[in-house]
């Protein structure tokens, strides 16, 4: 579990602070996004749990520890880091990329070798055809398939991410955002993930944390509750007008409740189960009826209009 | 040879610099002789440099210019200058002298001048073509403008600060290099330093060093302005 | 033609080329071991980078004949006034060259390093200097190219070396003792571009010339 604790941090020579009195807690095995305005501070605040930034007052604790508690370079071989742009090491292989902190941390040859090729595979990377290529050498989204590995190699529990699919095109960066969920599942690391795309933060997060400018809290809470019932005007701008229709994006039909279809479903339109709400409501919408068939594992069932408005009742008010 | 001055005492620093003064520095002499030998050498050298980096520019550009757009050229044109400019100067000199119609004299040491300069101008030539963005060219081709309003009003311009950083190094190099052309009579502050050893004087010897040095700082740092003046769109960035 | 295979054959000849060689080789590694260093020491500061990179430009700009002129008033005539000239001449390239390769690193490559937990001396050993070396490496092939050139002068303040050779050949009116000289010279120059260009390739990590190429495309 990482804590901050009244966190503020002022540059010096300047009279704002870029980070204030920031409290909150990341828990063990979640994505927790920061999000916000450039200039709210986040990517400070992530740096400061490593370290890369001291803070001006306040601590952070990670497992009941103050950070400073040990060396920063001993902390920093603990939490895995990747970066927006990545910053490989472009003499180095991608292999000896990967092997940078099990090789500073003195593990054996094979134990090095036996992880970078796990990681790779982990990544969709083919160890075989990778291994001892060059950074030059690869895609930007393999890159930044590296640059995860990379941050993953020594299998530490927290890892910090800054943007680490911001150098990649839309398409390229959704796919990256699909594989790093599923590999997550696996390997279930407590994340502090940085973004300044809402989209990406309602996708990735578990928890949101959701910054203004001078580096203040506005809410810290799921993306269920922050597109739901956010707490200020600030919010609500900044998820944006289409705050329901994110909310629907969020759920999927299959675990809607809803009627059987029985045989009213004659000439109705039919969906899969597994659409996210949103994409079920922009069909019906595109078929011009008001209701459809959904088939799925519940067998098929009745959607309909007023259904999805009930999910999104909550949010109205 | 002046006479040394009185044998200072122990700790009397103005005693000691009173003696080695005259040694070193002496400051008559340089009054006596400024307008006779002094500033006549910087004239010549000044000359011998600036005809030099004319010459040079001259062949440079074009060869530049069309090494850029005939890549395949580039390597050899590059090694070929590259020895030419990693002949030590004083065996450039030896060679040219021997060739029948060049002989002793600042003929000579202009050539050898050019010969030096090549590298470094074509060099930056191209690199100041290759620095014009493809999408400017692919506009002004777009806009309808001819290939050679291109050049002209286009690349030429965006290369300029680039060139102008070789011409910068060319001249420097070449101040020092023409030094030593005084060696086989090309004249300028080179005179004053043979002389000075081979006569035994210092303050010669220090006189033509120092004023090279310093025509070749100022000359570095006049085009270093230019250099900076020709390239406003980096100045407005880092404002 | 004899005549001039016969000042290969001089007695003097060897001696000479031996001492052009030493004065160089010498003078490159003094130049080598003040300038890097220097160029470590300072790399972590921009204002101390940025103040010797500006030293070793005014240093450039200094005539090689000027330096060897000015030390020999101070230092009288002889090798050890060519080696302190020479080796004058020989900092200002590899100082350049080193304080801008290693400040030239990429400040996101830097800050994953440091993310990683790289000490600051693993960086500079592990990151900065491999990446740096082509860079550093052309900043020596530059001085040594310079240093054997000038070593050619250091005739003029009783250094020996192969300038004497020419000098010798104009002294006496004798061409051929003047172009064997030269040939000598300028052989020995070639051989110490080519030589340093090969170990400039040879120290550029087979990563950055993968990336050089792909750039050149």
């Amino acid at each position: 579990m990482i804590e901050f604790r009244g966190v503020s941090k002022t540059y010096p020579g300047s009279a704002r602070p870029v980070v204030k009195d920031l409290s909150f807690e990341v828990l063990d095995g979640e994505i927790c996004v920061l999000v916000g305005p450039s200039g709210c501070g986040k990517t400070t605040s992530m740096r400061m749990i490593n370290r890369l930034i001291e803070p001006s007052s306040g601590e952070i604790l990670i497992d009941g520890e103050p950070n400073t508690a040990m060396s920063g370079t001993k902390l920093r071989r603990k939490i895995g880091y990747a970066i927006q742009q990545i910053g490989l090491f472009p003499h180095r292989s991608i292999a000896d990329n990967i092997a940078t902190v099990p090789q500073l941390l003195d593990w054996d040859k094979a134990r090095i070798k036996g992880r970078v090729d796990e990681l790779l595979e982990l990544v969709g990377l083919d160890p075989g055809v990778y291994r001892d290529r060059y950074p030059a050498e690869l895609s930007g989204g393999q890159q930044q398939r590296v640059g995860v590995a990379r941050a993953l190699a020594a299998d530490p529990p927290i890892m910090l991410m800054d943007e680490p699919f911001g150098a990649v095109d839309p398409i390229n960066r959704s796919r990256l955002q699909d594989e790093f969920l599923r590999i997550q599942e696996e390997i279930r690391k407590t994340i502090v993930f940085v973004t300044h795309d809402i989209d990406e933060a309602i996708k990735m997060g578990d928890r949101i944390a959701i910054l203004k400018e001078g580096g203040v809290l506005a809410q810290y809470d799921t993306p269920e509750e922050i597109l739901t019932n956010p707490t200020s005007d600030f919010v609500t701008s900044f998820v944006g007008a289409d705050r329901i229709l994110k909310r629907l994006s969020l759920t999927r039909v299959s675990e809607m409740e809803l009627e059987p279809a029985n045989g009213s479903g004659e000439g109705l339109p039919t969906l899969s189960d597994r659409l996210t709400v949103r994409d079920a409501l922009s069909a019906l919408m595109g078929a011009g009826v008001g209701r459809g068939v959904v088939e799925g594992e519940g067998g098929r069932r009745l959607l309909t209009m007023e259904a999805i408005e009930g999910l999104t009742r909550g949010a109205r008010a | 040879m002046p006479s040394p001055g009185e044998p200072a005492k122990a700790g009397d620093t103005l005693g000691l610099l009173q003696d080695l003064q005259p040694k070193l520095l002496d400051w008559g002499w340089i009054g006596e002789n400024f307008g006779d030998e002094i500033l006549p050498a910087l004239i010549g050298h000044v000359y011998l440099s600036f005809v030099s980096v004319g010459i040079a520019l001259v062949i440079s550009l074009p060869t530049g210019v069309l090494v850029s757009r005939y890549r395949k050229a580039y390597p050899p044109v590059t090694f070929f200058t590259g020895i030419l400019f990693s002949i030590p100067s004083l065996a450039l000199f030896a060679f040219l002298v021997t060739v029948p119609g060049i002989g002793i004299g600042p003929t000579a040491v202009i050539i050898a001048l050019v010969a030096y300069s090549l590298l470094v101008l074509i060099r930056n030539v191209v690199a100041g073509m290759d620095s014009v963005p493809e999408e400017t060219k692919d506009a002004a081709r777009g806009m309808g403008l001819t290939a050679r309003q291109i050049l002209f009003g286009v690349e030429l311009p965006l290369a300029l600060p680039v060139i102008v950083a070789g011409v910068r190094i060319a001249t420097v190099t070449i101040i020092g290099i023409a030094t030593i052309g005084a060696y086989i009579r090309g004249g300028g502050l080179g005179e004053l330093i043979f002389l000075g050893i081979s006569r035994n004087f210092p303050t010669r010897v220090i006189v033509g060093a120092v004023l090279a040095t310093l025509l070749a700082v100022i000359a570095d740092l006049l085009l270093l302005a230019l250099e900076r003046y020709l390239r406003p769109w980096a100045r407005t960035r880092r404002a | 033609m004899s005549e001039f295979l016969d000042v290969f054959r001089r007695p003097d000849f060897i001696p000479l080329l031996v001492t052009h060689i030493e004065l160089s080789v010498v003078a490159l590694l003094l130049g080598v071991l003040i300038a890097l260093p220097v160029a470590l020491a300072v790399n972590r500061s921009p204002t101390l980078s940025a103040i010797a990179i500006n030293i070793g430009n005014i240093g450039r700009a200094v005539p090689s004949l000027a330096l060897l002129a000015l030390a020999f008033p101070l230092l009288g005539f002889g090798f050890a006034t060519s080696l302190v000239a020479l080796t004058a001449l020989a900092i200002p390239p590899i100082l350049i060259n080193a304080s801008t390769g290693l400040r030239q690193v990429s400040p996101q490559v830097m800050d994953a390093a440091k993310g990683m937990g790289l000490s600051g001396a693993q960086i500079l050993g592990r990151i900065q200097v491999p990446i740096a070396a082509p860079i550093i490496f052309a900043g020596i092939r530059t001085s040594a190219v310079q240093v054997v050139a000038s070593a050619t002068l250091a005739t003029f303040v009783g250094g020996g070396a192969l300038g004497q050779l020419i000098v010798l050949g104009f002294q006496r009116n004798q061409p051929a003792i003047q172009i064997a000289g030269a040939l000598a010279v300028a052989v020995l120059a070639i051989i110490t571009e080519l030589l340093f260009g090969f170990l400039e390739r040879a120290f550029t990590p087979k990563g950055l010339r993968v990336a050089r190429k792909r750039r050149g495309k």
